[in-house]
């Protein structure tokens, strides 16, 4: 997604750059964390950042798990995403695809028989316009991670995704009951209203007692979890049935004096904001290598005209 | 709640014999395409939309979308309306469909990449998958060769496409290449290609017998979404994210197969078109997209055959004539008539075309029109006429077949000495007026008027003309001459009083020259005439031509883009504009909003002529010297089926409940793509029809809201909030709107969004003072003066830093009240009695401004603040109770409802709030609309979990009574309207638009 001028005066995004994060997403974490504190447990060890670039989840995580140099034994951070992201301190990244399962393979490898305390997704597919497909689509990148979270959490550990409060949204909620104790929708106030953007953070992780996680390279994710959700072991073709729904509690994350990410902040709310600098700053994010590269050149030539 | 109709995006298309199946939600339509007669509603499935369409060999259908598919007969979809209870769900979601060869068993592909194979009643039989490649898959399809060849195209996210072969489990191919995910991939059908295209923009060919890449195709300015192959498989139309559908041809040179693109064609509003097939005959396709517009285009009429486009050199002409042409000698001027052209040259020589024997004829040499001529015909009296600049006019009239000339005459108008301009019109007693002008802003303007069977001269008439004044286009009505002029200027003449001043209207619009003036209809006294400016501007303005002249602007508006030359509302009443815009030369269907078609031309610095007959338009030009003759063939079926309503997010809707319109309501919806639609719908069958598409403002709409019987609001960012008026005449073909004033700005932040305004008017209906909020927190009231059509500033200040969802204007208890809601959740009143002089009425609670001395005060500080909502309150509506309190509900992003009710305390005379009910999860996800009906007694809600819920509000509790599942993505906006006592009518906007009936 291309930054607009839009972005540019967002406060967020200048405080991001202010504060070194790559991406005014570190807000969203943060943001929840101040309701959930769920980095703040000391115990808190290994995690898991899944669709992470370029990194700002990351950089909170670093920053939070090794505040402390010196307590740094056995802990450990994975980062994954399909592109490229730049190095870390104390972040391992993988390349790759989380709905495929040889990427959980791999993951489950750096982590050897351990188990990791948080697994997080800021995932987002590319968005075609057709909502349904979208939405289905976020929600199988939020089965991939919860995929990986069954079989690399330990017992009690923590779930955050993002997610998108669509039609079928309270099918997830109603799935996600089944494997933790507690699942609620937050929103933090620098995501923006007008989107449909919130997180789902599912604690105390308690998979049901008789079904037992396995990696198999040959199954979708949808197989893995048959056994897991009631309706989840349904016939490959069956009589249409509702699915179990089920709304999960609200909660609005960050303070009300926080920045407003609707608002439209002027030059001189800028200058009176000391934590904002006056100066004109770099973008966040390095810029990305879209698919459509070629045809923008192609456009830029004026060989894509009407003309033929 | 019953749904009457649904409006929104249509995935998939499918022509069958003289029909069109077309999906539509969980609905499936049918058209018969030639009469553009919707024969059948069928209801296929509960939630899920219909992505896919397969018509078997024996009349088997198959309809898949989401996890849910249906196999019945065609013969199903006739007899009923619907099939819901033959629903299956499939474990996973539905790439793609098909029949096997025997057509007893169908293929589902699933986008973890297993093939589900069933039997004709949707029973399990197996499954086939590739080993070890269950990544997920955006787009995929089935080729079936024969009962056991059947091959598999996987479209991945990263790993390019997967081709395999169903029965043997195997791949075939690992198609790389594409950058990007997979958007689509299909084989043709005699297994020659493989055609595929991606998040890159590029459509690939590949052999699908070797797994070679042959060519790559590139055009389309954003994402494919789907491709066929037609025509033996030698053509391939395409259908994109940029609205467009394209046609590519195969070409075979040698070795080489390259994918040329053929033609383009504008087919969607923004954005999206989704569907796409092509008739038996490969010369129709129809496509579907995110508008709901079902658009048939004819490939065969366009596509530049010899019958069709014709072009002549000078040398040409004068070769086949035997005329000797003179060094430097070109056409002049022409005019297209049934049975051919007629063109006159620099020298003054004129010759004809045949159109039926394509021969030249050499006419005639007229030495006085050498060097300077004007050319004009009327096309339906085969008359030509030809003017000079010294005020010499020949006339020529020919015979039916062009082979006669059957009149002539020659005349002088000796009254100006210099002529540089002359404008022709056919008057309604079948005579001819001939305005000639001369550069001399003195001199008066010369009408001559003949008679167009003998071309006698009858009559002469002197006007005079108005100060800055260039005529450029004439219209005749009743005795009435109007002359168009540039500097957007018009003036009426009644050639019945010659010797009265005319009537001028001047600055009708912020363009320059005026293109055209054409009757549209009558009302009353008065008569509506649309008037075109050059700078796409568009007018109809309602003349009252009786003893004292008057006129009002009843309609305006702005074309998309490029050069306006004309317009003129068609036999279905549709308004056609046409003009150029860069190199092409367009007409289009302002009404229904597409392009009835375009050609490239080169640009509008050039000579041309547009005429058309009932069958077919035909441009004339001169490109290079050269004569261009390009004949378009009106449609002989219809163009469009539906013609679709916008194409993203309806943001707000209101519906005109003061008055009806033609049996019905007329409503307008704002959108998020900056345009607003001014619509009718039928209460009884849900039937919309379109009228207008607005595109005054320039950034995506918030709000609208009709605020009288004729007034209406809207706003939307870059701090725009535009006055409308609405012209709905009973007596007229269609309701007209103009921009009657513009909100000042106060900065130049386009981000600067009006989110929400709320108007109250003085006793007598006509000044109002006006609420407006802002996403800076902003708060703002405004005066509008009726009489002085002016908006003037009472009172302005802040809430804080964040944004400001809502506002409302209550009196209560002889107090005036602001109330709004931030994105903190919460509810602030402000008290603005003192700030304002006004007088409250107590039987009615109007007000009654005082002598306003317009001073701007400050916003005092606020009298009361109420958290409700954890977050955002998105939607507000309110009552007041017989005891003076004020019942607020409000929806928010929280998921839940509220029930605010405020009063003023007695002794402190402050507001005191209190929250009444709050449910918590009224709904799965942000509630976007609330509206109360029944006098108050229920309310209804959108979501984006796209459920309408219905609430009974009995002692300021709210209670579920009804909710339903709307198809309606993005929910967002809803208005009602009470058609009965016991009935309501509620419109549901978002990504589409739905009819809902409650009673
Ligand atoms: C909103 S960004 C994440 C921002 C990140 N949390 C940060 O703070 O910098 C979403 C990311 O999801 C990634 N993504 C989407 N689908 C994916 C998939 N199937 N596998 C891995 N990453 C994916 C995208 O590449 C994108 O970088």
């Amino acid at each position: 997604m291309g930054k607009s001028s839009k972005d540019k005066r967002d406060l967020y995004y200048r405080k991001a750059k202010e504060q070194g994060y790559r991406a005014r997403s570190a807000f969203k974490l943060l943001q929840l964390n101040d309701e959930f504190h769920f980095l703040d447990d000391p115990s808190l060890k290994r995690v898991v950042d899944l669709c992470a670039a370029p990194g700002s989840w990351s950089q909170v995580l670093s920053r939070k798990l090794f505040q402390d140099e010196r307590a740094t034994a056995d802990r450990k951070i994975v980062a994954v995403d399909l592109q490229t992201m730049s190095p870390i301190d104390h972040v391992t990244t993988l390349q790759a695809d989380i709905t495929h399962p040889r990427t959980l393979a791999r993951i489950l490898e750096l982590f050897g028989d351990q188990k990791a305390d948080f697994v997080c997704s800021d995932g987002a597919p590319d968005v075609t316009g057709l909502h349904d497909l979208d939405e289905y689509v976020q929600q199988q990148l939020i089965m991939s991670a919860l995929q990986l979270a069954a079989c690399i959490l330990k017992p009690g550990g923590t779930f955050v995704a993002k997610i998108f409060r669509g039609r079928d949204i309270d099918m997830l909620y109603s799935q996600m009951g089944y494997l933790f104790d507690r699942v609620t929708c937050a929103k933090p106030r620098s995501s923006r209203g007008t989107s449909l953007e919130a997180f789902i953070v599912c604690q105390q992780y308690n998979p049901p007692s008789g079904w037992q996680p396995r990696l198999d390279l040959d199954q979708s994710v949808q197989e893995f979890f048959q056994g897991c959700f009631r309706g989840s072991d349904s016939p490959d073709v069956g009589p249409w049935h509702e699915t179990p729904r089920d709304i999960a509690p609200f909660m609005a994350c960050g303070s009300l004096d926080s920045f407003d990410s609707d608002a439209t902040y002027h030059g001189q709310d800028l200058q009176g904001d000391s934590d904002v600098p006056r100066r004109s700053l770099d973008p966040v994010q390095q810029p990305t290598n879209p698919p459509y590269k070629q045809a923008l050149e192609l456009k830029r030539k004026g060989k894509l005209t009407r003309a033929v | 709640m019953e749904y009457l109709a649904h409006y929104g995006p249509s995935l998939c298309v499918k022509f069958h014999g003289d029909l069109v199946y077309a999906a539509n939600g969980p609905f499936l339509h049918c058209y018969n395409y030639h009469t553009g007669e919707l024969k059948r509603r069928c209801r296929i499935f509960h939630r899920n939309k219909i992505h896919g369409i397969c018509i078997g060999k024996d009349g088997g259908l198959l309809l898949y979308g989401g996890n849910s598919v249906l196999i019945a007969d065609l013969q199903d979809v006739n007899e009923r309306t619907c099939l819901m209870e033959r629903e299956k769900s499939v474990n996973g979601w539905i790439i793609s469909g098909e029949f096997s060869y025997s057509g007893d068993q169908v293929y589902l592909l699933t986008s973890y990449n297993k093939v589900i194979i069933c039997d004709k009643f949707g029973r399990f039989m197996m499954n086939k998958s590739l080993r070890e490649e269950k990544s997920i898959l955006y787009s995929g399809s089935i080729t079936v060769y024969s009962q056991d060849k059947v091959y598999i195209n996987a479209g991945t996210v990263m790993g390019g496409i997967l081709l395999w072969d169903l029965y043997a489990e195997k791949m075939v191919h690992n198609l790389k290449g594409h950058e990007g995910s997979i958007f689509f991939v299909t084989e043709s059908a005699d297994g020659r290609y493989v055609a595929s295209c991606s998040d890159d923009r590029s459509i690939r060919l590949w052999d699908l017998r070797t797994g070679e890449l042959l060519s790559v195709g590139w055009g389309h300015t954003a994402r494919i979404w789907n491709l066929k192959f037609f025509d033996s498989g030698n053509r391939i139309v395409s259908v994109s994210e940029d609205c467009t559908c394209r046609v590519w041809e195969i070409c075979q040179r040698g070795n080489n197969i390259d994918l040329i693109q053929q033609n383009i064609y504008e087919v969607h509003l923004t954005k999206n078109v989704w569907g796409v097939d092509v008739d038996s005959t490969g010369r129709k396709v129809v496509t579907t997209g995110n508008d709901g517009r079902i658009k048939i285009t004819n490939l065969g009429d366009q596509l530049g055959t010899e019958e069709e486009q014709k072009c002549y050199t000078v040398e040409e002409i004068f070769d086949r004539t035997n005329v000797p042409l003179e060094k430097g000698e070109i056409i002049k001027g022409f005019e297209w008539f049934d049975f051919g052209l007629v063109a006159i040259t620099s020298t003054g020589k004129i010759f004809l075309l045949s159109s039926t024997k394509d021969s030249w004829i050499y006419l005639t040499k007229n030495d006085k029109f050498s060097s300077y001529s004007i050319t004009h015909g009327v096309p339906d009296e085969n008359v030509i006429v030809f003017a000079n600049n010294r005020g010499d006019l020949l006339l020529l009239k020919f015979s039916d077949d062009g082979e006669r000339i059957v009149a002539k005459t020659e005349y002088h108008c000796s009254n100006l000495s210099k002529t540089t301009n002359c404008l022709i019109r056919k008057d309604s007693s079948s005579a001819l007026l001939v305005l000639l002008e001369s550069p001399n802003p003195r001199d008066h303007l010369v009408c001559l008027k003949f008679s167009l069977s003998t071309l006698t001269h009858l009559d002469t008439y002197h006007f005079t003309k108005p100060a800055n004044f260039v005529s450029t286009c004439i219209d005749v009505h009743q005795n009435f001459l109007l002359i168009g002029s540039r500097f957007s200027t018009l003036a009426v003449y009644d050639l019945t009083a010659t010797a009265s001043m005319p009537y001028v209207i001047r600055n009708l619009n912020p363009g320059d020259t005026t293109t055209s003036i054409k009757h549209v209809e009558d009302q009353g006294s008065s008569s509506l005439f649309s008037v075109t400016n050059r700078d796409g501007y568009y007018n109809i303005i309602k003349v009252n031509l009786t003893q004292d002249a008057s006129h009002r602007i009843i309609h305006s508006n702005k074309i998309v883009r490029g050069f306006l030359e004309g317009a003129d509302f068609d036999d279905r009443g549709d308004f056609i504009t046409f003009g150029f815009k860069s190199s092409l030369f367009y007409v289009y269907n302002e009404t229904a909003c597409y392009e009835v078609f375009s050609h490239i031309c080169g640009g509008a610095h050039r000579q041309w002529k547009l005429s058309q007959d009932s069958k077919s338009y035909t441009l004339v030009y001169i490109k290079a010297s050269d004569i261009y003759i390009k004949r378009f063939k009106k449609a002989a079926t219809r163009e469009t089926l539906f013609a679709g309503i916008h194409g993203r997010e309806i943001r707000d809707i209101t519906v005109q409940k003061h008055r009806k319109f033609n049996d019905g309501f007329l409503f307008c919806t704002a959108s998020e793509d900056t345009t607003m639609k001014l619509m009718h719908i039928e209460p009884k069958s849900g039937r919309l029809t379109n009228y207008w598409t607005q595109r005054k403002h320039v950034s995506g709409l918030q709000r609208c809201q009709f605020i009288n019987e004729t007034l209406m609001i809207s706003c939307s960012a870059r701090e725009e909030l535009f006055l409308w008026e609405i012209d709905a005449q009973a007596e007229c073909s269609r309701p007209y709107m103009t921009l009657r004033q513009t909100l000042p700005t106060s900065s130049g932040n386009p981000d600067l969004r009006i989110m929400d305004f709320d108007v109250k008017f003085d006793s007598k209906g006509e000044n109002f003072i006006m609420a407006t909020v802002y996403s800076d927190s902003a708060i703002k009231l405004w005066l509008y003066n009726h009489k002085e059509n002016s908006f003037s500033l009472i009172l302005s200040g802040h809430y804080k830093t964040c944004c400001l969802l809502n506002v409302l204007l209550e009196v209560l208890r002889d107090q005036l009240y602001l109330i709004t809601s931030p994105t903190d959740g919460h509810l602030v009143y402000y008290n603005i009695s003192n700030q304002i002089p006004f007088k409250i009425d107590v039987d009615d609670n109007s007000l009654t401004f005082g002598d306003l001395k317009l001073c701007e005060s400050e916003l005092p500080e606020f009298d009361c603040k109420l958290q409700v909502h954890q977050s955002g309150i998105k939607t507000i509506d309110s009552v007041m109770k017989t005891n003076g309190d004020l019942v607020i509900f409000t929806g928010g992003d929280d998921n839940a409802l509220g029930i605010t009710v405020a009063s003023v305390n007695k002794s402190t005379a402050k507001i005191c709030a209190r929250v009444a009910d709050f449910q918590e999860k009224a709904a799965a996800s942000t509630i976007t609309s609330c509206n109360l009906i029944c006098n108050a007694t229920k309310l209804l809600t959108t979501s984006v979990d796209q459920t309408l819920r219905l609430w009974s509000v009995t002692e300021e509790k709210l209670v579920l009574i009804d909710s339903s599942y709307t198809t309606i993505a993005d929910t967002g906006s809803s208005d009602c309207v009470s058609i009965d006592e016991s009935t309501n009518l509620a419109l549901v906007g978002g990504v589409g638009l739905s009819v809902v009936q409650l009673s």
